[in-house]
């Protein structure tokens, strides 16, 4: 074990024990620091920063000295830059505790540091580098400990120090900033596995071995630039702009050129220029010189790295002018053959002729996808006559950063040739340089942020057709409207045979005809209507080309009619998608087409039941499949809905019994829904109310109570807006498997399965519960108890009244013919077990499932269905 | 007996059918019986090697006892026959990497014994730290190496058959640092045509970029200047001083 050398807390990390006890000593500072204010952090972040910046030119001096790369007055603006950009671009920034706030939709964004930084640092900008990280980290409460290249550990180590004392003074924890003293690539390791981030700047090698540490890396790798100078690019600027970058710290910025790719056009002229201002064209044979020098093996020579132009040639053999700013090799092969092609990280540049704007871009590329992948592309170009080149180049390199008639090196770290880049020496390469960023490194990558989000409910709606006109006789005066108030020219009618034989539908169509509103009447509508059936509907809609729809009858009518509404607006639409289960009804997937372009509709119930002409939903069967499409969207919802009793006077009693507990099923199931509202509420009531009182009466004398009747039609109807708005539950989702698999009447499925229903939803520890946020515990129980005391049912407590209310409606279903189970209305035994499985799936996944306040477990619905097939 | 090789504490004879080797007393008895346990291993995969049969001490020092293999090494026939030595060189790459679709997982780790090799290159610690990050980031490989695979080291009988000797460098690991070695051993024998013919022949049968093997160049020369030979230092030091691009 190497010794370890202590003094005062103070520790020479030679030796990986030694980092070991470091790292302890870092981390207990970290958590000190974790605790300071964003005020304290500011104070110490800008000292720290002035404190680097006024050591620009001894760190810059110190880093040229031991490294023998680079140029002192370069590096000095590397450390400016790296001092004062970075404190500009942060200094405002909140990066401790809370920092957003949205009080409207209650959450908070929380920051937190990390905890201890890893940071490698290169020997090409090792004092900037390190002004930069240790700066990005104290802004953001971490610590950092930095790991040197060893040849340019001591300046690399110096500015650190710089930083660490100015930042204590101002009150950071003393070894908040640290490092290895002695660097080995054992200790490298070691602190990158130990470390809770690493911010890696370096070597492809480098930048492997962190992302390969198992901790969180932010690495980036190396660059290849391509300057592409199109035709339209104004040649002094680009010329001068790429010597400006190439030979800035002797060309060691891993954003600089290391190619010029030049259109045929201007390549002379380009040349012409890059004489002019100081560069070295190499003959061939001197090229050949330079290639064999300046790599070897494929790899860099590192003799060459940051040496100035004269330099290099001196090394090569080459003589040329001592003022030589950048040299120049004139080579064909973008291939990894060429040596030419390399990154060089000095002031020599390859030269490329190009015959097009197209083969320019196939060259950049395909030294970015072999040399530079994800880091910098360059392009000059006339970025208003040229736009098209500019979007072109943009999409085909694999680069993420695109610079535009800018030197690459500055234009790369942001923020002093263009404005919107982040100020930043660690420049991420995406997931095509290997790295978790593609964007340049700053505070926010070295926090965790935390989102606090308290509970919020949903907005809620209540939406129902713009008229709802009621009233026994009300037919009449409601249709006028079409004429004095719609303007109405050509109305389509939809009903069934019955409705039609019976010359029912004659009430619309003399008024129609006394209106001299032109009509056509489809009448082919059966129950559970096809899409055959709203096929042909539509065809006949399509050659009529009605304004307004007009639908009459029970559900079925009204469905259909709806489908063909939606058929002649939208000929194309694809019924699986419309039919498409959701959660919420708007954020669903599929976007509804815009309803009403063509035509109004209208509908007018004969039937006190399904609630469709309030309703946005709409049922639909494939004949071909035998699929049914429950489709529900507020564009389905009818203009204007005429219940007039007049037309349900003389309904058949069965019709009455099944639509009318079908009514109470709506009502029941809106109340219980976890999407209920006031606004829904009050209405389910009210017609609970008004079916226990009344629909014995109807049942029993039909057409002879006319104010039962319109009771019971008003009721349907408060019903329909009850469940628009806040859906059903699990009764309707397996009434509907049971209707379309055992073909049972709608209302009777409902009537058989509620009452076993509504037992098993009263459980105040269901397995699962209804998810809304509106819905905060299982309370189904209070809210049938509810229902039951509105309509008069008491008791002593919740489960007497609920069990007095299951009664009233056991007894409501039997006064009106309802039998007991699902056996007693003939359905096989045999039959209906086979296809138990089937239903119980579809039932679960029916969209009204959703809204039940206990979400049901399929199990569970399969022991429902047995218990309502046999009874209990 | 008749001697075959004659080297500084290490000599060879015939002995009829058999090959013994005898090792002098600077040899370490690890070193040895790792040398004769490599090649038990390699035996073992099924590769045409001469058998290994008795490892025994000869007078008092350890000795090495083989098939004898009778032919003439691969390196003789080039020389001898210049205008075949494309054939031969696309036989020496097959046989190579016949050698690499092997597994021998109880073989040294070439990576471990690269690591090794740097530390005690003598190299600064600057250069020692690129290295170590460079072979670091190679992948984890388990091909076998022979580790110095050179024509002089192929025996071709006189039916044609070829037979792979002296397994003592044999490790498991990446083929592009095995065929980095080989390139480095045509150049260090100033045979750079036959380098590149070699280079060439290899990338184009394992249909892989010729950087690939470029990239373990430093690694290997590093570790060939372990054996301390003045004549080959300054090639091979610059062939370690390269950087990895930042």
């Amino acid at each position: 074990m190497a010794e370890i050398t202590e003094k005062n807390g103070n520790i020479l990390v030679d030796s990986v024990p030694a980092l070991e006890q470091k790292l302890e000593q870092v981390r207990k500072a970290q958590e000190i620091f974790s605790t300071y204010t964003q005020e304290q952090v500011d104070f110490i972040f800008k000292s720290a920063a002035i404190a680097a910046n006024k050591a620009r030119i001894s760190l810059a001096k110190m880093a040229v000295e031991e490294t023998g790369m680079g140029v002192v007055e370069d590096k000095v603006i590397k450390n400016n830059y790296a001092s004062e950009y970075i404190y500009n671009a942060y200094k405002n920034t909140k990066t401790c505790g809370i920092i957003e706030e949205d009080k409207i939709y209650g959450t908070m964004r929380v920051a937190e540091p990390i905890g201890v930084i890893a940071a490698v640092i290169p020997t090409t900008n090792p004092t900037s580098t390190a002004i930069f990280k240790a700066l990005i980290c104290l802004k953001t409460r971490n610590a950092i400990i930095i790991s040197p290249h060893p040849r340019a550990k001591n300046s690399t180590i110096a500015a650190a120090k710089i930083i660490l004392d100015a930042a204590v003074k101002a009150g950071a924890p003393e070894n908040i900033i640290s490092w290895i003293d002695v660097p080995s690539l054992e200790m490298t390791n070691t602190l990158m596995r130990e470390a809770d981030l690493i911010l890696a700047t370096g070597g492809p090698g480098m930048v492997r071995a962190a992302y390969s540490s198992g901790k969180p890396a932010l690495g980036v790798g190396a660059g290849n630039t391509p300057a592409v100078i199109d035709s339209s690019a104004d040649i002094k600027i680009a010329v001068n702009s790429i010597v400006h970058s190439k030979t800035f710290d002797n060309g060691m910025i891993c954003a600089s050129e290391q190619s010029v790719i030049v259109d045929k056009s201007i390549y002379k002229e380009v040349k012409k220029e890059f004489i002019y201002r100081g560069c070295y064209i190499l003959t061939s044979e001197e090229t050949e010189k330079v290639r064999k020098t300046i790599l070897i093996n494929g790899a860099l020579n590192s003799k060459i790295v940051g040496q100035s132009a004269a330099k290099i040639a001196e090394m090569t053999g080459v003589t040329v002018d001592p003022k030589t700013r950048v040299l120049i090799g004139e080579v064909n092969s973008v291939d990894l053959e060429e040596e030419f092609a390399h990154e060089k990280l000095s002031p020599i540049l390859a030269m490329y002729c190009a015959e097009n704007f197209d083969d320019a871009i196939d060259k950049a590329d395909h030294l970015i996808r072999d040399g530079g992948y994800g880091h910098t592309a360059s392009l000059y170009v006339n970025e208003i006559c040229q736009r098209e080149r500019l979007k072109q180049f943009a999409h085909k390199m694999k680069a993420c950063r695109i610079v535009v008639n800018t030197p690459s090196s500055h234009g790369g770290i942001g923020d002093l040739y263009n404005f919107n880049l982040t100020p930043s020496l660690t420049l991420g390469c995406g997931s095509w340089g290997g790295n978790s960023v593609s964007e340049n490194v700053g505070v926010k990558h070295l926090l965790n942020f935390k989102t606090v989000a308290e509970r919020r409910e949903n907005m809620l709606w209540f939406r129902t057709p713009q008229k709802v006109y009621f009233k026994k006789g009300c037919l009449p005066v409601a249709l006028q409207e079409l004429k004095d108030v719609l303007k109405k020219k050509r109305a389509f009618v939809v009903t069934d045979q019955y409705l039609f034989q019976s010359g029912t539908v004659r009430c619309i169509t003399d008024n129609l005809h006394k209106m001299d509103i032109d009509y056509q009447v489809y009448s082919d509508v059966e129950p559970d209507p096809t899409l055959a059936c709203a096929k042909a509907g539509a065809e006949q809609m399509k050659s009529f080309k009605p304004d307004v729809v007009i639908a009459l009858g029970g559900g079925s009518a009204m469905d259909a009619a709806k489908i063909m509404w939606v058929l002649y607006e939208h000929p194309d639409v694809d019924f699986m998608d419309m039919a498409m289960r959701f959660i919420d009804i708007r954020k669903r997937v599929y976007t509804f087409p815009e309803m009403g372009q063509k035509s109004y509709f209208i509908a007018v119930p004969t039937s006190s039941g399904t609630g469709s002409e309030v309703t946005p939903f709409a049922v639909i069967t494939d004949e071909g499949t035998g699929t049914k499409y429950p489709l529900a969207d507020y564009q389905l919802l009818p203009n204007m809905a005429i219940i007039d009793t007049d037309l349900m006077m003389t309904q058949p009693k069965g019709l009455t019994a099944a639509s009318g507990i079908d009514a109470m099923t709506h009502a029941l199931e809106a109340y219980a829904s976890v999407m209920a509202t006031d606004y829904t509420d009050g209405l389910a009531l009210q017609a609970l109310k008004n079916i226990f009182k009344y629909l014995p009466a109807c049942y029993e004398n039909g057409a002879n109570e006319p104010v039962a009747r319109e009771k019971m039609a008003n009721a349907s109807t408060m019903a329909g807006m009850a469940f628009a708005n806040a859906f059903l539950g699990v009764c309707h989702s397996m009434a509907h498997k049971l209707g379309a698999f055992h073909h049972l009447p709608h209302g009777v499925a409902n009537a058989l399965l509620i009452t076993k229903i509504m037992r098993y939803n009263i459980s105040p520890a269901p397995q699962k519960m209804g998810t809304f946020s509106q819905y905060p515990y299982p309370n189904a129980l209070e809210r049938y108890c509810e229902c039951a005391r509105f309509i008069g049912v008491n008791g002593s407590n919740n489960e007497e009244v609920f069990e007095n209310f299951i009664s009233k409606i056991e007894e409501l279903k039997a006064s009106v013919g309802i039998k007991n189970t699902i056996r007693d209305y003939g359905i096989d035994e045999q039959k209906f077990l086979d296809t138990l499985d089937d239903m119980v799936e579809q039932a679960f996944d029916d969209q009204c499932t959703g809204a039940n306040p206990r979400y049901p477990l399929m199990s569970e619905m399969k022991e429902i269905y047995l218990h309502t097939y046999y009874g209990e | 007996m008749e001697i075959l090789s004659e080297k500084l504490e290490k000599k060879s004879y015939r002995d009829g059918d058999v090959r013994i080797k005898i090792f002098g007393s600077s040899y370490k008895k690890s070193d040895i019986l790792n040398e004769a346990l490599n090649q038990a291993r390699v035996e073992e995969t099924g590769l045409a090697i001469p058998h290994l049969l008795e490892v025994k001490m000869i007078e008092g020092q350890w000795a090495i006892v083989t098939e004898f293999i009778e032919g003439e090494t691969l390196d003789k026939l080039m020389e001898k026959s210049p205008e075949k030595i494309s054939v031969y060189m696309e036989q020496f790459v097959k046989l190579q990497n016949e050698v690499l679709s092997k597994r021998a997982p109880l073989l040294n780790r070439l990576k471990d014994k690269m690591n090794r090799k740097i530390n005690e290159s003598g190299l600064n610690a600057t250069i020692r730290y690129d290295l170590h990050t460079r072979l670091n980031s190679m992948r984890e490989h388990s091909k076998v190496c022979h580790g110095d695979f050179n024509p002089s080291n192929i025996i071709v009988t006189p039916e044609d058959k070829m037979y792979i000797v002296d397994w003592s460098h044999a490790t498991q690991g990446n083929a592009s640092a095995d065929a980095a070695r080989t390139y480095l051993l045509f150049k260090l024998k100033k045979q750079d045509d036959l380098a590149e013919l070699y280079l060439n022949e290899f990338c184009k049968s394992n249909d892989i970029a010729k950087q690939y093997v470029r990239e373990w160049m430093p690694i290997v020369a590093a570790s060939q200047l372990v054996k301390g030979n003045e004549s080959e230092k300054e090639f091979l030091l610059r062939w370690v001083d390269v950087v990895d691009y930042d």
